[in-house]
């Protein structure tokens, strides 16, 4: 029941919206009926089409209340929503021409409702909260718990955020094509932004923290879905999945994080990795990369390989170097010279990191230093290695990077740390 | 001459609208009216409801919120037809707003001529564009700004652009604050940002998409920054 509610919560929300055009009602309204779904099914059984049985007590509560309401507004709403219901009879032509509709006749306008929470005239926090809350139904408590601020400042920015889309007239709508390349980015990154913010968590975080993963996917899937000719989205979806396959294996039974090269790929989700693989191909022969896309087949090289050693350095090495190309990011510099370090061996990562550091774009970041030390160490150059070392660990402050850090800096520099 | 008399103040400032303050805008609408002084003006929703429109590099940025981040914040305007700056300023002083927060009194350049705005047709939204300096961009930029006038003929042929003006540089404005005849007048604007408010333009447009579109065509996005903010409706519910 669960699934079913989290899959329909964002649907119901969508379409009442779009009819009213009142962000609360329509809330109010989902909330209702799955309310009565909870009381009604456990008794009478899961109806046939789940999704269209609360789409039709959600639509019938949001004409109950207009009705009760007396404004002029009310009654225009009321009539849009009464419209809905009328073609969206079970027995309507379009039903038997899509047997598998689930929503009751009512077109999906989540595509609406992610663009217009995800509109880039809103704060970014507010966007995240937002696109969480109306299209996957999380609580605004939950939410709160999840992104670690109190509920009062959550259900506060929750506020603003529709006061400014019914004050300031964000429209409720899919932008037109000639807008899509520069509306879509942001929408991807308000998902990619919630997937980090779950991945990122750890195992004695909250549940719900680490249950932002699966509602990110679960909202990439949809746009995925819904905007088949944006690769970006299938990129993103793909790169989420290569993440999540790996989730298991990432930390150690002491609640450590384990890198990438010690981790014991038996753990890893193959169901799961080949799924993204699926994707990412799909995207690909769009022949439109992008960067969401060059991470997802720079994730798919590190998921196809059997082993650390059989990693595939010099084909990573080479997407680096376009996503570096194309994004500009020191970055993505920095892991390029990394993976050039693998392919080519360390002194033709140093050179890179040479040039890097001249820039000063990354000034300040420990990894610079981090990965300077590595190379030096590889090469044998434990001195050089082990003042880089030393650099860096005044650079990260306290935790697991710190103990890292220091048991590398113990390795070259075995007499002095003690 | 034209003045802009801008409405600033603190937040919470929607609670010192009382009966007394309701009493003494009427009265200085009557007043002003009844002396002949030209008026348009309206207030603004708050500044939560504003949105940053610049274009660096040829990328349009837009992001949530007013044009910068100060204790006060414009909250509605004026402007007048009077003849001197110190006409403008008597006016300003007996203003609510004056007591409420502060009232700034710029001149228009060039003086603009009277406009009287009916209500917005239907379907419609109407925002304040507020273009400011931008003292991030290098002056050499800023002086490349293009011409308004092509964006102004544009605009106002589209019907988007309904009235708007050039405003005399800041340090020309002058302060008004406090109850009459206790109120204060202070030279400069009524904000000390380094960003300031350079002209306006009142905008009538289908949504905030169309607005952002505008806003972004102004030759001030790429030289500084514009703002937009919806007016309040006086029907709100």
């Amino acid at each position: 029941m669960a699934d079913v509610f989290r899959q329909e919560w964002g649907r119901i929300n969508a379409a009442l919206i779009h009819q009213t055009g009142d962000w609360d009602l329509a809330e109010e309204c989902a909330q209702d009926a799955f309310a009565q779904a909870l009381r009604r099914w456990p008794r009478d059984g899961v109806p046939d089409r789940p999704g269209a049985w609360l789409m039709t007590v959600a639509r019938n509560g949001a004409i109950d209340r207009l009705r009760r309401s007396r404004s002029y507004r009310a009654k225009v709403e009321e009539l849009a929503v009464m419209a809905t219901r009328e073609t969206g009879t079970p027995d309507d032509g379009q039903r038997d021409a899509d047997p598998d509709a689930e929503d009751g006749g009512v077109p999906d306008e989540r595509l609406r409702l992610i663009f217009t929470c995800c509109h880039p005239a809103l704060a970014m926090e507010a966007r995240v909260a937002l696109t969480l809350r109306t299209l996957t139904g999380l609580s605004t408590t939950e939410i709160a718990r999840a992104f670690l601020v109190p509920e009062a400042t959550m259900a506060k920015r929750l506020v603003r955020a529709k006061h400014k889309i019914t004050h300031a007239r964000i429209p409720y709508r899919v932008p037109p094509a000639s807008a899509l390349p520069q509306r879509v980015p942001g929408v991807l990154a308000v998902l990619y932004l919630v997937f980090n913010e779950g991945y990122a968590a750890s195992a004695g975080d909250d549940l719900i923290r680490r249950d932002l993963c699966d509602r990110a996917v679960g909202l990439a899937q949809v746009l995925a879905e819904l905007l088949p000719e944006e690769p970006e989205a299938k990129g993103l979806l793909a790169l989420m999945l290569f993440h999540r396959a790996r989730q298991a294996a990432r930390v150690n039974a002491d609640g450590e994080l384990v890198t990438l090269e010690d981790q014991d790929r038996a753990r890893w989700d193959h169901t799961q990795i080949a799924l993204a693989r699926r994707i990412i191909e799909d995207a690909f022969a769009a022949r439109r990369p992008g960067q969401y896309q060059l991470q997802a087949a720079i994730a798919g090289c590190h998921a196809a390989a059997a082993t650390a050693q059989a990693t595939d350095w010099p084909r990573i090495a080479r997407l680096y170097q376009l996503l570096a190309d194309m994004t500009g990011s020191p970055v993505v510099e920095l892991n390029r010279a990394v993976a050039v370090a693998m392919a080519d061996g360390p002194s033709a990562g140093l050179a890179l990191l040479r040039r890097l550091e001249a820039g000063g774009a990354l000034a300040g970041y420990y990894l610079l230093p981090a990965t300077r030390a590595d190379l030096l160490r590889r090469l044998g150059r434990d001195d050089e290695a082990a003042s880089a070392y030393e650099e860096a660990a005044a650079l990260v402050g306290t935790g697991p990077e710190r103990r890292f850090l220091n048991a590398r800096l113990a390795e070259v520099r075995p007499r002095d740390s003690g | 001459m034209q003045y802009m008399l801008i409405h600033a103040g603190a937040a919470g400032l929607d609670d010192a609208w009382n009966d007394e303050a309701w009493a003494a805008l009427r009265d200085w609408l009557d007043e002003a009216i009844g002396s002949g002084v030209s008026i348009e003006g309206a207030p603004l929703q708050l500044d939560a409801d504003a949105t940053t429109v610049k274009v660096r590099d040829g990328q349009l940025i837009v992001t949530d919120g007013p044009y910068a981040e100060t204790k006060e914040q414009v909250a509605g305007y004026d402007v007048i037809e009077v003849g001197s700056a110190e006409e403008a300023v008597r006016w300003a002083r007996r203003h609510p707003h004056a007591w409420m927060g502060s009232v700034e009194v710029r001149a228009l350049v060039g003086g603009g001529s009277a406009v009287h705005l009916p209500g917005p047709a239907a379907g419609k939204t109407r925002y304040m564009m507020l273009v400011c300096t931008d003292p991030a961009v290098e002056r050499r930029e800023s002086a490349a700004v293009e011409p308004v006038e092509s964006w102004v003929t544009e605009m106002s042929n589209r019907g988007v652009r309904l009235f708007g003006g050039e405003l005399e540089p800041a340090g020309s404005a002058r302060t008004v604050r406090g109850k009459d005849p206790g109120a204060v007048v202070t030279d400069g604007p009524f904000a000390d940002t380094k960003e300031q408010i350079a002209g306006f333009d009142v905008l009538e447009c289908a949504d905030l998409d169309e607005a952002i579109e505008v806003a972004a065509k102004h030759p001030m996005a790429s030289g500084g920054i514009v703002e937009v903010r919806p007016f309040r409706s006086l029907t709100e519910d």
